[in-house]
């Protein structure tokens, strides 16, 4: 019973990851000048949570850095890029995490949302780590209908939500 | 070779979309969501007696969402005696209905439509709902950005009414047109980018032509234009258009047109 207890509780330890989002690297696509990247620019800094945003004007990538303890969700960024005009090529997460296990199909919560890991190398994570969506509309459309043959795999790949994700360590 | 090789680093490494900001026609592609523009669109054309003619259109525009932008836009101009006058107004809308975004390029498509008041005489056989006519148009947009260079191609039909209260539209004129236009801008400068406050400089030409439906009489107008965007947010355009061929009736084809324009970000929440 004891035993039982003990695995329940470290399942569920193992579940709600002591983990932050510090900072996203987003590379949005469909554009290329300066008016445009500034439109995004804009829609970015304008979300509660976002501290400051760097910019590679020439790579149109935004760096950005999220304030101490606040609830970052991927789809609100996508939401902002999307108001501007234009989508999202590419989101990394910075996320830093303490001792999480990282397995295809597992999963873990952050502020609510449920990370599922897919395509990463089973392995324990430490520190500062960096995770890349893989959801539609966070990838180029090459790389989601590539992605989209691993639904076999990964069954909730193809109906992901704004509470969940499918990550893969970078 | 070297220096091929890196002009064509170039042209991958950056590109634009300001290029598609055209100065006679509209992409497919919409304004931020939320923001506000203001422009203002001054044309200076020539009367066959050598007189020149002045137009003025200002105009507000509001990105509601991404995928639908309104502008509201007034006509004043100096054509009737009395100096500048105000003769009209207009309402656009546009809807993008396909977006298609990659790595520094995208395919769009839209649909469009204006109406538009105006209280001027009727003194020519081409129809204008952009200051000259009462009536509507209603088009549709397809434009393709690729790195630096922006093509955008458009056909609609305008269809005029009387000008009221003064001036009924002549029955024995078509009162019907289908526009087609084909626009294509480049970026030429900055070649690399550094940072937003970076002139940008685009250089544009654009063919603009319409066909009567009653008669089957046309025109087809060249415009090319230079574009300066200052600041990634104030924009100031020089243009020239010039008629190629015309088989109807046009007061004052040929002349210049400066435009003005500011985008306001994140105006509404």
């Amino acid at each position: 019973m004891i035993k039982i207890l003990i695995s329940s509780i470290m399942l569920f330890a193992s579940f709600i990851a002591n983990a932050q989002i510090t900072k996203a690297e987003l590379t949005a696509t469909g554009l290329t000048c300066s008016m445009c990247s500034k439109a995004t620019y804009k829609q970015l800094t304008s979300l509660p949570e976002v501290e400051k945003v760097e910019t590679d004007l020439n790579k149109t990538t935004f760096i950005l850095h999220f304030k101490n303890g606040s609830v970052v969700n991927p789809g609100d960024l996508k939401k902002k890029v999307e108001a501007a005009g234009f989508s999202v090529g590419e989101l990394v997460l910075f996320l830093n995490i303490n001792n999480q296990k990282a397995e295809n199909n597992s999963s873990f919560m952050q502020d609510n949302i449920t990370y599922t890991f897919m395509d990463t190398k089973p392995g324990v994570l430490k520190g500062e780590v960096k995770v890349k969506v893989l959801d539609k509309g966070f990838v180029v459309e090459k790389e989601y209908k590539k992605l989209l043959k691993m639904t076999k795999q990964y069954p909730g790949y193809a109906k992901a939500n704004n509470n969940s994700y499918h990550i893969k360590t970078l | 070779m070297k220096k091929l090789f890196f002009l064509i680093v170039v042209f991958v490494s950056i590109g634009a979309s300001a290029q598609e900001l055209f100065v006679f026609t509209e992409p497919a592609s919409n304004m931020p969501a939320k923001s506000l523009g203001i422009r203002d669109m001054n044309a200076f054309m020539f009367e066959a007696d050598g007189t020149l003619n002045y137009h003025n259109m200002p105009e507000l525009m509001w990105g509601i969402n991404k995928k639908w932008m309104v502008h509201v836009q007034g006509f004043i101009s100096n054509r009737q005696e009395g100096g500048l006058e105000v003769e009209g107004g207009s309402l656009y809308a546009k809807y993008r209905f396909l977006s298609k975004d990659a790595i520094q390029s995208h395919f769009r498509m839209a649909v469009y439509g204006r109406y538009s008041i105006n209280k001027a005489d009727i003194h020519q056989q081409e129809i204008e709902t952009m200051g000259h006519n009462t009536g509507y148009e209603t088009g549709l947009i397809v434009t393709q950005l690729l790195h630096k260079v922006a093509i955008s191609g458009s056909l609609s039909y305008e269809r005029a009414f009387d000008n009221k209260p003064g001036y009924k539209f002549p029955a024995t004129e078509s009162n019907s047109a289908v526009n087609y236009t084909l626009s294509v801008g480049k970026l030429m400068l900055p070649k690399v980018y550094k940072d937003y406050k970076q002139t940008n400089v685009n250089l544009m030409l654009e063919l603009l032509g319409q066909r009567l439906n009653d008669n089957g009489r046309s025109y087809l107008d060249i415009a090319p234009s230079v574009q300066f965007i200052f600041n990634s947010q104030a924009r100031v355009d020089i243009a020239y258009r010039h008629q190629l061929y015309s088989t109807m009736k046009r007061t004052a084809p040929n002349g210049f047109v400066l435009k003005f324009e500011y985008t306001f970000f994140n105006v509404f929440k």
